[in-house]
């Protein structure tokens, strides 16, 4: 997302800085994101081994030493801060992207082939009555952990929410005369979905992509403070936040670095997607 | 509208049915197995074995399933596989305190949201709307049981000015009732209060703009008075569709929010019964949730008809 | 923290003000007749011979009475029973129960809830097994007599029935006791110096046990699980709340008045609180296990599982986990150290400490192809999520693949009894831990049989062992048991049933107020505490 979005916004002809004065909240976002990952990408030129376990160097203050301090196995919170990106990024993209795509799949059947919506919609409002963290929990914790679980267990409550919001741009489209001319003209329903119909889309299904990734990336770290998230060996955010909570008093910089950098994500993202949503349709609120 | 009503409240019951079908299936393809958690730690794989053939959990999953069904249909949820204890007594022992905690957030948030929301639009694109939304943001992207560990360290451990944890019945009072919550429903408020706030900014300035409002300024009208007759009046519906949204978010705070603050209502109870896969309760739980969602959207909607008299069904 | 606290009493203190008008300092008040305590875990079973779980052997000492009682010196007085004999021939023991007797319905104890008590328990209790295999029938004499005969001589009749590692062998009523053994009861009515609250408990929340009023106590003094057991408090209630840090706060503030396990590294806190007390209650602490499956390579071969033993260094689980020495020792004897049963034969792998380099060896011998080692880790208790980690970290340094299979525990024991090869579902180790006490038993331990897959989970084969544990509950004598232990360690860390990750003590801490409270292996007792005011 931070890198693609200059790409798409900026008018390169008008420079980046007129730009970043217009749009202070999707810059400051970006800058922001793109600085994590980048973290997150060198994570092995910037910081040591995350995984090395030395009890006898248990729950040192941060020094020159350890950056952030050491946790209560002795493993270094600066490295497992950085490495902690890694899961916390992969997981709120991969789910953001999954749950678009299949959304975007199912909302654009349900919405053009109209036979198809019902059962579609039925399916959709029960996964969607589910608690979601209800729903991840028990995912988790009943088959084996891995992120692969974690992001499916994400994702699932999240399509229903894409599926309702394309739909429901489907169904305004299709009522506008250009589809109907097309569909007069005996286009084909691929073609008339594809050519006329995704393009409006795109817009709302970008700033919803923006939320799902931030509350994505909140939900793990919730999962992992429940216990039924990542497994605990690999570093992330949330578990590691979990694994110290119980050093908060004693220890507070084990819960501290990675709870700032977490917040500090999911600000950047809701930033920018904020800044999008102004800045593409102010009416998008209302629909979401 | 009657028409509308009926087909709604039909359209729960294949819903609910998919949320039946669903969960038995999460549960019982999954691994896990209720009789060797019962059975303890020193027990034998003879006992367990035993246990498990008592449970009916042997039995093929058809005959698992249609038993649980027919059950429901009869309004019985079932025991608790570890307790004995009928999953509707549970429910309802750990009614009140989510409710209480739900509500307390809800009206929390409400409050604060619009009052932020109205103050941010009012002075748009101002520093104060600035910090507004930015503190909205913000309570929107830390992590709830991040902000009710330091609400604990500083409130109750530090300051003692409220109690770390527990939940007291509104039958023992309003204000032991209330000091219990406060640190919860905040914490739980946050997540909520940007949501709505935003939402309510949104709508504000839409509403601001149309030529009416801008007629009643140019006149002088006192603003404050203004902005909510009018503005609010007009922005209320996205308000409620968002709180109607806004359940399903904070049914899942609530599950959190619980374990920090050792409330025990519904969502804890659920936790516990996942780690310790009690199916029945499980199941139970998840229904009940998912009942409340359908139900708060429906009226949600209905609401929807009455505040805004354009739409028709 | 700081700059952050002084800020918020700073800018809140009008807030504060109005928050604390009129209100007493918090919670201080909880009156003195109710003791609230947080236990281990959450009670989730309450029959207590249906489920082998620790925490719910605590609710049955609460509401049921044993026939024999473990005191402080782990010596075994008669506790329901008023006396008993052996006859010469060591095949009839008969028992006497003492007068007036009475459960909290009102009716008396006889015989006749007794001898179904007994079976009821031996039935699901590897010890009452083994007992029983040797019992030729159990005889009412009369209301208030009864004989155990034998089939051949018995040490460990009386020792099993008083014994706290669970199932104890609780009296209940007749119509509870004929309850098949593989299901739940649900009339909870006993002996003992408590009553089940069962209106005011909420299964998951809070575990309400009121005083017994028709309790009829011995006469001599309160020691363990024996002598008079005098209730001197009106309630006590077991609040379950599941996050420690969330409990350590609540005790520190008064809201409750009795932590079981606070996390170690926060006792120095605890300790430097005046109105706090924290107290070792037993001494022999627990026992960290590690087992292998004896089913699958590598660990179905013996130099796989010697190789753990010269790889792993208890020190590195103890520290992590426990963090402070005062609490924790090494301990290479095979069963508990601290007890007469400890020994020091078959040590040098212990003694010299780990040798990595062997370790691999011997892996190599035990033909280790680079399949991954699959270890079970219950990621919500610490110790063992700890250890399975360092297990990893320490089995990778010397070349061997491994698989960490995240769950909870929940998991962990459902996956724990699957006998299928790890890649089918299966493991080769999981971590748990066992009271010192019972450890230190070759027979009250189910992990201590090494029955092949009729046994417990990791399924352990040896005959030598085997015939070791019946000798060794046959031996007449201390002295004859401990020279069998000493056999029985020198056979063990040759065929290496498990190993162990160190031994520790978990302390309690309570309120200063709370004063009285008996030491006892594996149960914590609420009577005899005293609430000052």
């Amino acid at each position: 997302m931070a890198v693609a979005l200059p790409e798409t916004e900026a008018r390169p002809k008008r420079g980046f800085a007129r730009f970043a004065r217009r749009n202070p909240t999707i810059v400051t976002g970006a800058v922001l994101l793109l600085f994590m990952a980048l973290v997150a990408l060198f994570a092995p030129l910037i910081a040591g081994d995350p995984l090395a376990i030395t009890p006898i160097n248990r729950l040192q203050a941060p020094s020159s030493e350890w950056w952030f301090g050491t946790d209560h196995l002795g493993r270094d919170v600066f490295a497992r801060t950085v490495y902690g990106a890694r899961v916390s990024l992969i997981v709120g993209l991969s789910v953001a992207i999954a749950a678009v795509v299949l959304g975007l799949v199912i909302g654009l059947l349900a919405g053009y082939y109209r036979g198809l919506d019902a059962v579609i919609m039925r399916v959709m409002d029960g996964l969607m009555a589910i608690p979601a963290i209800l729903l991840a929990i028990a995912l988790v914790a009943l088959t084996r952990g891995g992120v692969l679980v974690v992001i499916i267990a994400i994702t699932i409550p999240e399509v229903p929410r894409v599926v309702r919001l394309v739909r429901a741009v489907v169904l305004t489209a299709r009522e506008q005369a250009y589809v109907e001319a097309a569909v007069a003209t005996a286009s084909s329903g691929l073609k008339i979905l594809l050519r006329h119909i995704l393009p409006n889309t795109v817009a709302p299904l970008i700033v919803q992509a923006t939320y799902i990734c931030a509350s994505a990336i909140l939900i793990e770290s919730a999962l992992s403070f429940l216990g039924a998230g990542v497994p605990p060996e690999i570093p992330t955010w949330g578990n590691m936040i979990a694994s110290s909570r119980l050093f908060l008093q004693m220890a507070p910089w084990t819960v501290l670095f990675p709870g700032i950098s977490l917040a500090l994500v999911v600000l950047a993202i809701n930033l920018v997607g904020d800044g999008l949503r102004d800045r593409l349709d102010p009416r998008l609120a209302r629909r979401m | 509208m009657t028409a509308y009503l009926i087909r709604r409240v039909l359209a729960t019951i294949p819903t609910m049915g998919i949320v039946a079908v669903f969960v038995f299936l999460l549960l019982h393809v999954t691994p896990g197995d209720p009789a060797a958690i019962i059975a303890g730690d020193n027990a034998t794989p003879q006992n367990i074995a035993a246990i498990r053939e008592r449970l009916g959990l042997d039995d093929p999953l058809w005959q698992q399933f249609l038993r649980w069904i027919f059950q429901l249909a009869q309004g019985d949820l079932g025991v608790s596989m570890f307790s004995n204890v009928p999953v509707s007594t549970l429910i309802m022992q750990r009614l009140e305190p989510t409710l209480s905690l739900a509500l307390l957030s809800i009206t929390l948030a409400v409050v604060l949201a619009i009052a932020a929301g109205v103050l941010a639009a009012w002075k748009a694109g101002r520093t104060l709307d600035r910090v507004v939304m930015g503190f909205a943001v913000f309570g929107f992207s830390v992590p709830v049981f991040v902000v009710g560990y330091l609400m604990i360290y500083l409130f109750a451990i530090e300051l003692r000015w409220l109690p770390v944890q527990g939940y007291r019945p509104i039958a023992e009072g309003f204000w032991p009732w209330l000091r219990h919550l406060i640190m919860p429903a905040t914490a739980l408020g946050l997540a909520y209060v940007a949501l709505i706030a935003r939402i309510t900014r949104a709508s504000m300035l839409e509403v601001l703009a149309e030529d009416y409002v801008r007629t009643a300024r140019a006149k002088g009208v006192a603003t404050p008075p203004l902005l909510l007759k009018h503005a609010l009046k007009n922005a209320a519906v996205p308000i409620v569709t968002v709180i109607g949204i806004g359940v399903a978010l904070l049914i899942s705070g609530v599950v959190i929010t619980e374990t920090v603050f050792n409330i025990p209502g519904i969502g804890r109870l659920t936790v516990d019964a996942i780690n310790k896969r009690d199916y029945p309760i499980i199941q139970g739980v998840i229904l009940v949730f998912s009942l409340v969602y359908v139900l708060v959207n429906l009226i949600v909607d209905v609401v929807y008809t009455l505040v805004d008299p354009r739409i028709r069904y | 923290m700081r700059f952050h606290r002084r800020h918020v009493i700073k800018t809140g203190a009008a807030a504060g003000a109005l928050l604390g008008m009129g209100m007493p300092r918090l919670a201080r008040a909880q009156d003195a007749g109710t003791i609230r305590a947080v236990m281990h875990g959450d009670l989730r079973v309450f029959d207590p011979i249906w489920t082998t779980a620790n925490i719910t052997a605590y609710h049955g000492a609460m509401i049921y009475d044993t026939l024999f009682g473990l005191d402080g010196n782990f010596d075994v007085r008669p506790q329901m029973v008023q006396d008993y004999g052996v006859s010469e021939d060591g095949l009839t023991w008969s028992f006497r129960l003492r007068d007036g007797l009475g459960f909290s319905d009102g009716t008396p104890v006889t015989t006749a809830d007794v001898i179904p008590s007994i079976r009821r328990w031996a039935a699901r209790d590897g010890a009452g097994q083994h007992m029983m295999r040797r019992v030729r029938d159990i005889v009412a004499k009369d209301e208030r007599v009864f004989e155990i005969q034998l089939t051949e001589p018995y040490g460990l009749v009386i020792d099993s029935l008083a014994k706290t590692s669970t199932p104890l062998c609780y009296i209940m009523r007749r119509q509870e006791a004929e309850t098949d053994p593989n299901e739940q009861i649900t009339t909870f009515i006993g002996s003992g110096p408590f009553t089940f609250n069962q209106d005011l408990t909420q299964p998951g929340n809070r575990y309400v046990y009121d005083k017994n009023p028709n309790y009829v106590p011995r006469d001599d003094a309160p020691s363990g699980m024996a002598g008079a057991k005098i209730v001197k408090v009106d309630r006590v209630i077991w609040e379950n709340i599941d996050d420690a840090q969330t409990a350590m706060a609540a005790l520190q503030t008064g809201e409750i008045d009795f932590m079981e396990t606070p996390p170690i590294d926060f006792l120095p806190m605890l300790e430097a609180d005046p109105n706090l007390t924290v107290q070792v209650l037993n001494t022999l602490g627990n026992v960290g296990w590690l087992r292998l499956n004896f089913l699958h390579p590598p660990f179905d071969r013996v130099e796989a599982r010697q190789a753990m033993m010269h790889l792993l260094n208890q020190e590195d689980f103890l520290r992590a986990t426990f963090g402070n020495p005062q609490y924790f020792r090494t301990c290479g004897s095979y069963l508990t150290c601290g007890t007469p049963m400890e020994s020091d034969v078959n040590m040098d792998w212990f003694t010299q400490g780990p040798n990595p380099e062997r370790a691999r060896e011997l892996f190599a011998a035990a033909g280790y192809d680079g399949r991954p080692v699959t270890i079970l880790q219950a990621t919500n208790i610490p110790f063992m999520d700890n250890s399975a980690q360092i297990v990893a970290q320490k089995l990778r340094s010397i070349g061997i693949n491994v698989e960490l299979a995240a769950s909870d525990w929940g998991g962990v024991v459902t996956r724990r009894a699957v006998q299928a090869p790890p890649a089918e579902g299966g493991w080769n180790i999981f971590i748990t831990w066992g009271g010192g006490n019972s450890v230190a038993s070759p027979i009250n331990l189910s992990g201590h049989a090494a029955t092949g897959t009729d046994g417990w989970f990791g399924w352990p084969s040896d005959e030598l062992h085997e015939q070791l544990r019946d000798e060794w509950a046959a031996a007449p004598t201390l002295e004859a048991r401990q020279e069998v232990s000493r056999r029985m360690q020198e056979n063990a860390w040759n065929f290496v049933p498990h190993l162990y990750l160190g031994q520790w003590v978990a302390p309690v801490a309570h309120s200063a107020r709370l004063s009285g409270i008996l030491a006892i292996p594996e149960i914590v007792p609420f009577w005899n505490i005293e609430k000052s005011a």
